[in-house]
Parts: C-alpha cells; sequence; structure tokens
C-alpha cells in the first residue's frame, strides 16, 4: 500500500516536472500576469493530485490539464481582468534592430492577447501557440470544431487590429 | 502585418522561457499545498488501521463463543407451526390426571364366601353424590 502511495506520488512529480513550463506560460497567455498564472498553476497540479494519475496516455493527461486549466482561467477572468504586467499598447517607433524589434512585436501580441474575449484567447492560445489540432481544442473548450475555426479567425481579425494600434 | 507574420509569432511565443522565479514560486506553493492536503487527512488511516483490525479480530472470535442453539427456540421460532395448536396438546396431557377422580364401588358380600357382588359406577357430571 506504502509502495502503491510513493508510485503515484513519484509518478505526480514526473508529471509536474514534465508539464510544469508548458501549464505556467499557458496559464500566462490566458490570464496576463504571472502572480495570477502562477496561483492557476499550482491548482491545477493539485486538482491533477486529487484527481490520480488514471489517463490512458500522454495526450490524455495534456488534454485533461489544459481544461481544467481554460476552466480556472475562465473563472478568474470573470472577476479580474488581466494586463496588470502587459505593456502599453500604443502605437510605437519600430526598434532599430532586428532582434529588438522582433521582442517588441512579441511583447506587443502579448499584450493583445490579454484584451481578447477568454474563449477567443483560450483558442487561439491552445491552437497557435501550443500547437493542438481543432478536434483536440474542441475538445477541450467544449465546443465545435467550427466554433473553433471561428473564435482563432476573429482572434487573429482583433490581433492584427491590435497590433496596428486601432482599438 | 499580414496574417502568416502573425502566426509566425505566436508560434514563436511557444518556445519562450518561463521566468525562473515564477516557476520557483509555482514549485514552491504547489509542495506546501500538496503536502497540506497530506497532512490533512493523515490521521484517517491511523485511525481505521486498528478499527479495520479490531473488527477482523472480532470477526474470527464470535463463532467459537456462539452456543449451539437448542430445538426449543428454533421450534418456538418456525412460522409454520401455529402458537395456537399447541393449547389441545397441552389440555390432552392434563386430562388423564382427572379421571380416577371419583369412581363408586359397592361392595355387595353374599352367603357365599366365593361370590362378591362388586357394583361400580362413574359419577354424574356436576353432582357430588351417587
Amino acid at each position: 500500500m506504502l509502495e502503491i502511495s510513493r508510485a503515484a506520488s513519484d509518478s505526480f512529480d514526473e508529471v509536474v516536472r514534465q508539464r510544469e513550463s508548458q501549464v505556467l506560460r499557458s496559464a500566462y497567455r490566458m490570464l496576463g500576469n504571472w502572480a495570477d498564472a502562477e496561483d492557476a498553476a499550482q491548482e491545477v497540479f493539485l486538482r491533477l493530485y486529487r484527481h490520480g494519475m488514471n489517463f490512458r496516455d500522454e495526450a490524455a493527461l495534456g488534454a485533461w490539464l489544459y481544461r481544467v486549466l481554460f476552466n480556472l482561467c475562465v473563472d478568474r477572468a470573470r472577476v479580474a481582468r488581466p494586463a496588470a504586467e502587459m505593456p502599453e499598447l500604443q502605437a510605437r517607433e519600430p526598434a532599430a534592430d532586428s532582434t529588438l524589434l522582433r521582442e517588441e512585436q512579441k511583447q506587443r501580441l502579448t499584450a493583445a492577447l490579454a484584451q481578447l474575449p477568454a474563449r477567443e484567447r483560450a483558442a487561439i492560445v491552445l491552437r497557435e501557440i501550443e500547437g493542438l489540432s481543432t478536434d483536440d481544442v474542441a475538445a477541450i473548450l467544449g465546443s465545435s470544431e467550427g466554433t473553433v475555426r471561428s473564435q482563432v479567425s476573429r482572434a487573429l481579425t482583433r490581433l492584427r487590429s491590435l497590433m496596428k494600434g486601432e482599438r | 502585418m499580414t496574417e502568416e507574420e502573425l502566426r509566425s509569432l505566436l508560434r514563436e511565443l511557444r518556445d519562450e522561457p518561463v521566468p525562473a522565479d515564477s516557476l520557483v514560486r509555482m514549485r514552491q506553493g504547489l509542495a506546501q499545498r500538496v503536502e497540506a492536503r497530506r497532512m490533512k487527512w493523515w490521521w484517517i488511516p491511523a485511525l481505521l488501521a486498528p478499527v479495520c483490525l479490531a473488527l477482523i479480530a472480532v470477526w474470527f472470535a464470535v463463532p467459537a463463543l456462539t452456543p449451539v442453539p437448542t430445538p426449543a427456540p428454533l421450534a418456538v421460532l418456525n412460522p409454520t407451526i401455529p402458537p395456537t395448536e399447541a393449547a389441545p396438546v397441552m389440555r390432552s396431557i392434563t386430562r388423564p390426571k382427572a379421571a380416577p377422580r371419583n369412581n363408586m364401588t359397592i361392595r355387595i358380600e353374599t352367603p357365599d364366601p366365593e361370590v362378591v357382588i362388586l357394583l361400580v359406577a362413574d359419577e354424574p357430571k356436576g353432582t357430588g353424590t351417587l
């Protein structure tokens, strides 16, 4: 019994080690600040600890983690708006150096992501940043593939507008 | 910025490193919460283990101490025998005791010593005399 408990604990620790960066980064993309992202990631792994490691494969585990994270982020987004740590979205002079320019674009994109509605943000984070298939994103968000495609398309349009400095 | 450039920029975000201090804070917070959860329930197995052992011990000890059931309680508990049928049995047992109650015998001696007349009569019910 003790051995089983220890094995489960080892397995849990292993999953945390493998997935902590991914979950924390996704939480940050969805919530917009690191403090909330840390809390959300902790809650995700705590729920995994309670749930147990009964998954048929790695993909099922990943989908479960994303689904819990998405639900947590939607709940948090209802009570607090993100972007506390986001840089201001203002039209700036482009940086001279290409690397600096790229970094600046990433910062602005991160800030723009925080302006999206929660479901669109989750759809584009999972589909375009995490690289999941539309089918997987639909399963995680509990919607159809058509809805996900539509959300991603709308999110891309909004992001392009925000990146240009439009409102 | 075209849509393809935007998608490319989004993909680059995937590989961005997580700040080390944020990762450390998340690990520490998670470790504390998992440990708190483990400590919260430690007393349940500690309490249940001796209780289970005691129950198992009682389970095996009780059959040896149980007396062999006697037939009488089983007969009483048998639902096929109605309790009213026991009464006539009791009456049939007590009736023979009343049989020798008051038979009257009259002995008449004749002149012949070899001949004796015996008159035997049952006492009529409801009367005390012949």
